[in-house]
């Protein structure tokens, strides 16, 4: 039996549980996504290209001879790495920005690590684009004039590995940005106060893992003339994109027009879209003049992914159980490209030292990106919380068990904001939640000692615990949010609430937000219609669907910008209606005389259609609130059957605690609990993308061979919300999106710990690990 | 390949199609409906068998249609989503999935209508299946949104409207 959560404030709208928006467009196969706008069948001279990708994980360029494959029947055109068009684009990165804010080339994140070279001759990992990309009637006609370009390859020696990277005469990617390899360390924290060897010491490896978007990134370009481009694409970021391709290409933003449709699944893939493909594809379409589409095979869509770090910790603690110090240490691979691998080795642990470790007097974190001929890592759901939590988790659970405490009880002693006194209510709440829901007390029993299933089976609980992100005060540098609101003259209302939706329901959140603001006016969810393209010709700048916000963020502005378009209301219905401004008022759907005897009263449609037809509409921009709440957590628990013959880990049931602040759709913040534990389970189970080590050839680039999660291998999940912490605003949320995937990998590999007494420090277990460490592998 | 037309019956209606015009030997039966038929609710995934974000129904069996050559299907009846009504029982049962507990059964979508292809032939088959029959039956496809538990809850709602009379 699964048991509603139950709102603080009662509300309208906001916070039901109901179907989405977009449920009927999508199950009934209409939903236009960026690949299904180019058909053949819709545009008959569309053009399709393919890019040169590196066989070699570490070569250059010597020459290319592309006579062939211009001559193959089919050939539009080539573009190639010698052109001075080509050879004279900066040098840029995929990560400008982490998606929060719109940055400009001059001020974007990583400028240190600007290593990637748009179809240079420079090839860092098996997959590199690099050299040319042909233009062809078909895909298959592209691919061909690919195999028949002759490249003179000059091989480099490569290294796969960050620790063997570090070592001096390793073969070096970028001499010009980190001449061995490792880009310059950052700290988080103080000095190196640890007097003495901490009392528990651990290690955590997180594996690689990728995003696995269903929807292949892709993209089509148009010209008109030499200087007006529409891009249509599956990106997650519009205004990004659009600063992007105009500042690479050098074109004023107004030339540059980008447009996405809905998008089948993000989960971070690409960081925000900063990507090379987009400029290569542009430079030949204007070379070939028709429409080119670049699709991404699903092979190629192993793109980047989650960056495989490996995490060594001490913490000292008083008998008691605080907590007085804490040592981290992260050598994180960054792939060929350092993209966003500093965001995710840094910016989460110097979060999560104010938002969680804030009580323990001495915390220092060391963390070493570093520079390997591998699969650039990058952006993903919970990006770098999910590494980070991995030895988090593992610390709590390891101290505990020497203090001889319940891993609970010592997480409520120690961790908690820095604006607020502990015990933190918030995880207090979440953790006692969630220990009731899988049966804490119950189940749990001495590492390995419970009792036995059909002969070879243990079964064991574990848990781990984060800090929520983002709160609105963490989401200022956002700049501003902005939505427009319009009352047609028949009352029906137009949103525009510009955020490309990927599957995270923010576009319900949106309506439903918009219905309690406009409650005024007695609409209901289906009487708004939310724009559900975005365009940057038409639409305001998009918040982007990073750090989960954007459930809230825009239902914060228009909250206020309600009240704005009710005074519109107001005076367009004295004008209408020949009343004084001061003698009305509107509720619930009625505009009406203040009078006690003898009051009128009109419906919205009414007033609007007694005068001009014209709409009211209010556009309002605003920066997030900076009001300083602190942040709630979120905890996963989970339950594990380990078969001790086969090493297989079959997963029981797992129950996920949100405090949200305020739930903002309730089916939708269900589905992200429930729906981020298969990137979860899948993380700490399944998937790892396999290198053969002789010749640095990624295996597993294909869902057969990296495997994700189905309906079979995932257990009951009890998606548990609550709104014990406020934020700001009138709602006072907090993401949730991101966070639902952190917990999972360190909750299992607790759980696993109980079951069979025995610690396995990497994710994902296979059985090979699990007999292994069980003393049985051969 | 000769240059006589091949026959397919998509959704209720005959395609007579020409090979060097309309497909090619290579042609799969997804590149088909969707690039020369405009089927577009059908998506292309993973373009090898592992996802069913293809799946389609050929003479009422749910088929992965990205390991199917267009040619193949020469006399046979495919069915697509756009060929399920609005009302169809699967269909409504995934657009109102919300009950407490199971979240949507569908986030971005991208899954959905191979999904319902999947469960439709399904319970076509067995009309009212208890819940670990529906998870051997869906297995065969991805949900990156990891909407399952959702999916399962409609799988089971969709064989009460059945079974209330609902026409799969």
């Amino acid at each position: 039996m699964k048991t509603p959560f139950t709102q603080r404030t009662p509300r309208t709208h906001v916070g039901q549980y109901r179907p989405r928006i977009d449920a009927l467009e999508k199950a009934t196969g209409k939903a236009r996504y960026a690949d299904d706008l180019f058909a053949k069948l819709r545009i008959p001279d569309l053009a399709y290209c393919k890019v040169l990708r590196s066989p070699h994980p570490h070569a250059r360029i010597r020459g290319i001879d592309d006579r062939a494959a211009l001559a193959l029947p089919g050939v539009l055109g080539i573009l190639r790495y010698d052109e001075p068009q080509v050879a004279g684009l900066k040098a840029t990165s995929a990560g400008w920005t982490d998606g929060v804010d719109t940055v400009s080339y001059e001020t974007m994140m990583w400028r240190r690590y600007r290593d990637r070279r748009v179809l240079g001759d420079y090839a860092c990992w098996v997959g590199d684009e690099v050299g040319a990309v042909v233009a062809a009637e078909t895909e298959a006609i592209a691919e061909e004039a690919i195999r028949l370009l002759k490249v003179d390859w000059e091989v480099l020696p490569f290294v796969l590995d960050a620790k063997d990277a570090m070592q001096p005469g390793a073969p070096v990617l970028h001499p010009e940005i980190a001449p061995q390899n490792v880009m310059p360390e950052d700290q988080v924290g103080g000095p190196h106060r640890f007097v003495d060897k901490g009392d528990v010491e651990g290690t955590s490896v997180f594996h690689n893992a990728t995003q696995c978007s269903l929807d292949p990134w892709c993209c089509v370009i148009e010209w008109k003339g030499d200087q007006q481009l529409t891009v249509w694409s599956n990106s997650y970021e519009t205004d990004q994109s659009r600063m992007h391709i105009s500042q690479m290409l050098d074109l004023p933003q107004t030339k540059v027009r980008v447009v996405s449709p809905y998008v089948g699944g993000q989960f971070g893939r690409g960081d925000t879209g900063d990507q090379p493909f987009f400029l290569f594809t542009a430079l030949l379409a204007r070379k070939i003049g028709r429409p080119l589409k670049f699709k991404h095979t699903r092979r190629e869509s192993f793109h980047d992914g989650r960056q495989q770090a490996t995490y060594t910790a001490r913490v000292g603690a008083r008998k008691d159980g605080t907590i007085v110090a804490m040592e981290f240490k992260s050598i994180g691979n960054a792939g060929a490209h350092a993209d966003h691998t500093m965001f995710a080795l840094k910016f989460a642990p110097m979060e999560l030292t104010e938002v969680a470790l804030a009580h323990v007097p001495n915390v220092r974190f060391e963390a070493y990106g570093v520079y390997t001929n591998k699969m650039p890592a990058c952006m993903m759901r919970g990006v770098g919380n999910s590494q980070t939590n991995l030895i988090l988790g593992h610390m709590v659970d390891l101290l505990a068990e020497k203090l001889g405490m319940d891993p609970i009880d010592l997480a409520i002693k120690n961790f908690g904001h820095e604006w607020e006194h502990l015990p933190n209510k918030s995880l207090t709440e979440v953790l006692h939640a969630g220990a009731a829901r899988i049966g804490w007390k119950e189940k749990r029993h001495a590492p390995g000692q419970g009792p036995t299933f059909d002969g070879t089976k243990k079964r064991g609980v574990g848990f781990s615990f984060h800090p929520g992100w983002h709160a609105e005060w963490q989401e200022v540098r956002r700049g501003e949010v902005q939505v427009a609101m319009t009352l047609n003259p028949d009352g029906t209302v137009t949103l525009d609430a510009p955020t490309v939706e990927t599957g995270t329901g923010s576009n319900t959140c949106n309506v439903l937000g918009c219905a309690e603001a406009l409650g005024f006016l007695g609409v209901t969810p289906a009487d708004i219609h939310w724009v559900a393209v975005i365009d940057t010709n038409l639409s305001g700048k998009d918040c982007v669907q990073t750090d989960s916000a954007v459930s809230y963020l825009q239902s914060e502005v228009m909250a206020v910008a309600a009240k704005e378009l009710k005074q519109k209301v107001l005076e367009r219905a004295a004008k209408n209606l020949k009343q004084s401004l001061d003698d009305l008022d509107v509720a619930g759907g009625r505009v009406f005389t203040k009078k006690k005897k003898g009051g009128q009263s009109w419906t919205i449609a009414e007033m609007m259609n007694a005068g001009p037809l014209v709409g009211l509409t209010v556009r309002l921009s605003r920066p997030p609130l900076a009001e300083r709440t602190g942040v709630p957590y979120i905890v996963t628990f989970a339950e594990v059957e380990v078969d001790t013959a086969t090493g297989r880990t079959q997963m029981l049931q797992m129950a996920v605690v949100n405090d949200c602040g305020c739930v903002m759709y309730a089916s939708g913040a269900e589905a992200q609990q429930i729906g981020g534990q298969t990137i979860g389970v899948g993380e700490a189970l399944y998937e790892e993308i396999v290198y053969d080590k002789p010749t640095g050839q990624p295996m597993s680039f294909n869902w057969i061979d990296y495997r994700i999660p189905t309906m079979a291998d995932m257990p009951d999940i009890d998606p548990v919300l609550l709104e014990v912490w406020r934020g700001g605003g009138e709602y006072g949320a907090c993401g949730i999106g991101e966070g639902t995937v952190t917990c999972a990998p360190r909750a299992i590999l607790n759980a696993i710990y109980n079951a069979i007494g025995v610690r396995i420090d990497e994710i994902p277990v296979g059985p090979e690990k699990v007999l292994a460490a069980l003393g049985k592998a051969r | 390949m000769g240059t006589v037309p091949i026959r397919i019956t998509v959704n209720d209606r005959l395609y007579e199609l020409l090979p060097g015009r309309d497909l090619d030997a290579s042609t799969t039966l997804a590149g088909l409906l969707r690039e020369r038929l405009g089927f577009t609710g059908l998506k292309i995934s993973c373009d090898e068998g592992a996802c069913g974000a293809c799946t389609v129904l050929l003479d009422g069996k749910a088929v992965l249609s990205c390991m199917l050559l267009a040619v193949e299907a020469d006399g046979h009846a495919v069915t697509t989503i756009e060929g399920l009504p609005p009302d169809h029982p699967v269909i409504q049962a995934f657009v109102e999935q919300c009950e407490p507990g199971y979240g949507t059964a569908l986030q971005c979508g991208y899954c959905t209508p191979g999904f319902v292809m999947t469960a439709t032939a399904f319970l076509r088959r067995n009309p009212r299946p208890t819940l670990p029959e529906i998870k051997e039956a869906l297995s065969g496809n991805i949900c990156r949104c990891g909407c399952y538990s959702g999916i399962a809850q409609a799988v089971l709602h969709a064989a009460e409207k059945i079974a209330k009379g609902g026409q799969v």
